[in-house]
């Protein structure tokens, strides 16, 4: 262990202290000692409700269900386009419809759900199918399940491109059938890509509001939903950061059981590499990957084809004359807010990528889940409250940084970093350290070594944490909108508002700008990638 | 490939760098008003650059919902970032007042509004009225050969089975004020059995209270209770809605505005109340097609939608509705609801 590692993990430490230890500390110390001396009552308040418990129970059955759903759908499309024969064209539009929930600004994927399947909804009507209720536990299900799906994709597919396909042909040259080598040998290694994602879709979805603010209805109350009731509806701030810092509990639980349940390292990446093949596959096993994957792209396809063609009419829903003025005024008014949200998404994944790597290394270096946990805690709170502790920690006390862009960042790195690091975490677990190793025997520093090969062998991980840290950062709404300063104007607060405005058009325009930006930042990270590898 | 690694580290260095300077970089120029507000873009827009126009002076402001603004404020408190709030609901000023967020002062001007409208200890004062109405899918009742609802009874008729769209009480103010609209009009026992028979015909409480409104305007719903403000949002947009009063009444939810405690520059805060309680603000609500009703009574309405005269509005005591609020979404949850 050089000197220079242990300053690495100094300089994570100091920066977790201060922007998630603190803010949270802060946070937690004014629920407690509050207006009357330090008393638990908030929190047996809270907890004294039946309330709660109902909305705990369904918050952890949600979680549950959507991280499942999405690491098996995650898998099925990261199995698709990195170990089956497709046409490079079929993958790179795979990737690219796959992204595109994750991408677009909160509350678009509910609405357009809503649209769709709601009361009197255009596919209902299309298979002439009667009403479904979609408001509540389905709704909110199917909501998440495809907004978060796509990062169980990424932190697959890194792991999977990551492997070679020796170890499958192994098997079958051994007598193998190819089920049972997927079963026995891909599967398997698989294992800590899962347990990443489904670790990360478990707090994505604890921590998510969106979807359940709008489809959840008023049938299926979540913590998240009850916390954000709590402040703004009965003004009570105390009580809606207790209900929320009850979600650290199952956060914890979840993380520790993840932990056991992964102790077992696989290695799959060997100095050997000669990166992955194509798995070979029968009909049956071909159309029961291809097919799910077929119905869900063109069920995305259809949504967003939606929002594409709001943004070119009149007034949606009742003047459908084509015309552009949307768009105008989404590169006249909404300009400020373009430049404004790219600066800051721009500076976020810069600085968050380095971290979420920093943070990476030094977890898996160290074997320190206290550093891991710390740095995940931020995200599996809902957005509200974390931004409420940032606006309560730093506008007065030792550091005061309200209406800079620091806060902005900080916020963006440590809350939504979290995805990059489980990402950047799970390919380093499958590296072999013996080539670490054989680089130091060489005479490699530490630092040398990590850097040189480590790095480069993890690089699809490395991007796909810097692909998802600024999508997120360009899209995230509910923590920021509590940082936001007068010089601040964010895209997708812009978005919320034209909505709130009902300019639905106006935001169909604004949501389509902000997909293309992220597109295209994915294509520059692409072009980087090439020439680094070169 | 180091010189793209070198690369990424200058990129590096000049983000930080950036932020560094961001974060010394002192913002507000000589004379800036700041503010939060719950009007929307375009409404704020109109009245904070007629004051700048007015006054030379400068307005940087930001808005919110209701909650999430007296959030924001109240975990400012210790170091305020606005001199003041305009255009939030009463009921927040009312616990605002109660947690120490607000300095009292009695605008200039503001005199002539009446007193059911400001606060009797002048922490608040009234600019807007937004009444409870209803609005119905034009469509809708042409296809049905009904006439607008013009009672809380019409409502209840099997024509809007499972049709209707309202606000949640525990998220929505809108939805609060519905319940006290109720309330005032046949006393609290009578408005819940009178809801209990309503929810058979709701298709699903919204989160928030314009939430229902699109649905209504492209006949996904056949209508709901509605604030007045996006009610006629929906008619100047173009959609085939109809805007309508029971005739037992109605409440109105009040906008009013006030002087943040331990502002910057409480005394730019105070001009701009003087101000915006002068008869000019509150005649830019016609001017700017912004449908809220003047508290000033010698401000004329601008349309007939907005004329008092042609609605009844039922007497309502905030401080009593501030105080009763949790009761009555508890008991609208519990009776309701399940």
């Amino acid at each position: 262990m050089g000197g220079r590692g242990s300053s690495v993990k100094i300089a994570i430490w100091a920066a977790l202290g201060i922007f998630v230890v603190y803010p949270l500390g802060r946070l937690l110390s004014s629920v407690i000692i509050g207006d009357s001396g330090p008393s638990l009552e908030p929190f047996v308040s809270a907890l004294s409700q039946g309330g709660t418990w109902e909305a705990l129970f369904n918050s952890m059955t949600l979680a549950t269900a959507v991280a499942t759903s999405g690491t098996a759908l995650g898998f099925l499309f990261a199995f698709g386009s990195s170990r089956m024969a497709l046409p490079g064209a079929v993958k790179k539009s795979m990737t690219a419809i796959t992204v595109l929930p994750l991408v677009s600004p909160p509350f678009t994927t509910a609405i357009a759900l809503t649209l769709t399947l709601g009361p009197g909804g255009t596919v209902l009507k299309l298979l002439s199918l009667p009403d479904i209720d979609i408001y509540g536990f389905t709704g909110t299900l199917l909501a998440e399940l495809l907004t978060y799906f796509p990062l169980a994709y990424l932190t697959l597919r890194g792991v999977m491109e990551g492997s070679s396909n020796d170890l499958e042909e192994g098997a079958m040259d051994l007598g193998a059938t190819r089920w049972q080598a997927f079963k026995t040998v891909t599967l398997p290694l698989s294992i800590p890509g899962l347990a990443n994602s489904f670790l990360v879709l478990f707090g994505l979805s604890l921590a998510d509001f969106a979807s359940p603010m709008v489809m959840g209805g008023h049938r299926f109350p979540v913590l998240t939903t009850e916390a954000y009731l709590r402040i703004t509806g009965m003004y009570d701030l105390e009580g809606g950061a207790a209900l929320a810092l009850i979600l650290v509990a199952p956060a914890l639980a979840v993380y520790f059981l993840q932990k056991h349940w992964t102790k077992r390292s696989f290695v799959t990446v060997t100095g050997r590499n000669r990166g992955p093949a194509a798995f070979i596959m029968g009909p049956v096993g071909r159309w029961s990957v291809l097919l799910p994957i077929g119905i869900v792209s063109a069920f995305i396809l259809y949504l967003y084809g939606i929002i594409f063609a709001g943004s070119f009419v009149e007034a949606w829903g009742l003047d459908h004359s084509l015309t552009l003025e949307n768009y105008r005024y989404a590169f006249t008014s909404g300009m400020r807010s373009i430049i404004d949200t790219l600066l800051l998404a721009s500076v976020s994944t810069v600085i968050g990528t380095l971290a979420a790597l920093a943070v990476a290394f030094s977890v898996v270096d160290g074997r320190s889940p206290w550093t891991e946990f710390t740095s995940l805690l931020n995200s599996v709170l809902p957005g509200t409250v974390v931004g409420i502790a940032y606006v309560s920690a730093f506008n007065s006390g030792p550091l005061v940084l309200t209406g800079t862009m620091t806060v902005m960042v900080a916020l963006c790195v440590f809350r939504y970093g979290a995805p990059a690091v489980r990402l950047m975490m799970a390919s380093m677990a499958q590296i072999d350290r013996s080539i670490e190793e054989a680089a130091m025997d060489l005479g490699a520093s530490r630092a040398r070594a990590f850097r040189d090969v480590v790095i480069p062998l993890i690089m699809p991980s490395i991007l796909g944490g810097a692909r998802a840290i600024f999508a997120v950062s360009m899209t995230a709404v509910s923590a920021l909108i509590f940082l936001v300063s007068v010089r601040w104007n964010l895209l997708t607060v812009r978005i919320l508002e034209c909505i709130t405005e009902l300019m639905f058009s106006q935001a169909a325009a604004l949501s389509v700008v902000l997909i293309v930006l992220v597109f295209a930042f994915s294509a520059l990270l692409d072009r980087l990638a090439r020439r680094l590898s070169h | 490939m180091i010189k793209v690694k070198r690369q990424v580290k200058n990129i590096a260095i000049a983000c930080l760098v950036a932020l560094g300077l961001t974060s010394m970089a002192t913002y507000g120029e000589a004379k800036t008003l700041r503010a939060y507000t719950i009007w929307s873009e375009r409404y704020a827009k109109a009245i904070f650059d007629a004051f700048t126009a007015d006054t030379g002076v400068k307005v940087q402001w930001i808005r919110f919902s209701s909650g999430e603004l007296q959030a924001r404020l109240e975990a400012e408190k210790a170091n305020p970032q606005v001199d003041v709030v305009f255009g939030n609901m009463a009921e927040a000023f009312v616990d605002g007042v109660k947690k120490g967020l607000f300095e009292p002062y009695s605008p200039k001007g503001s005199e002539v509004i009446p007193a059911e409208f400001k606060d009797k200890d002048g922490y608040w004062t009234g600019v807007a009225l937004d009444p409870i109405c209803f609005m119905t899918n034009g469509q809708f009742l042409k296809d049905k050969g009904l006439d607008a609802p013009r009672s809380w009874e019409d409502l209840l008729s099997p024509a809007y089975d499972k049709k209707l769209q309202m606000a949640d009480a525990r998220t929505s103010g809108t939805a609060m004020y519905r319940i006290l609209s109720l309330v005032q009009a046949m006393g609290e026992e009578k408005a819940f059995e009178y809801q209990v028979k309503l929810d058979s015909s709701v298709q699903t409480y919204t989160k928030s209270g314009a939430g229902g409104a699109l649905p209504v305007a492209r006949g996904q719903a056949a209508g709901g209770i509605f604030f007045l403000v996006d009610g006629l949002e929906m008619v100047q947009k173009g959609y085939d809605v109809v805007i309508s009063y029971p005739k037992e009444g109605v409440v109105a939810g009040i906008e009013a505005m006030a002087l943040v405690a331990g502002a910057k520059d409480p005394d730019l805060g105070r001009a701009f109340l003087d101000w915006a309680s002068s008869e000019r603000m509150q005649k830019l609500y016609g001017e700017n097609e912004i449908n809220l009703i003047p508290t000033n009574p010698d401000v004329p309405a601008a349309t007939a939608e907005l004329d008092m005269s042609s609605m009844k509005i039922l007497p309502m005591d905030i401080v009593w509705a501030g105080e009763n609020r949790e009761r009555l979404v508890k008991r609208w949850v519990e009776e309701v609801v399940r």
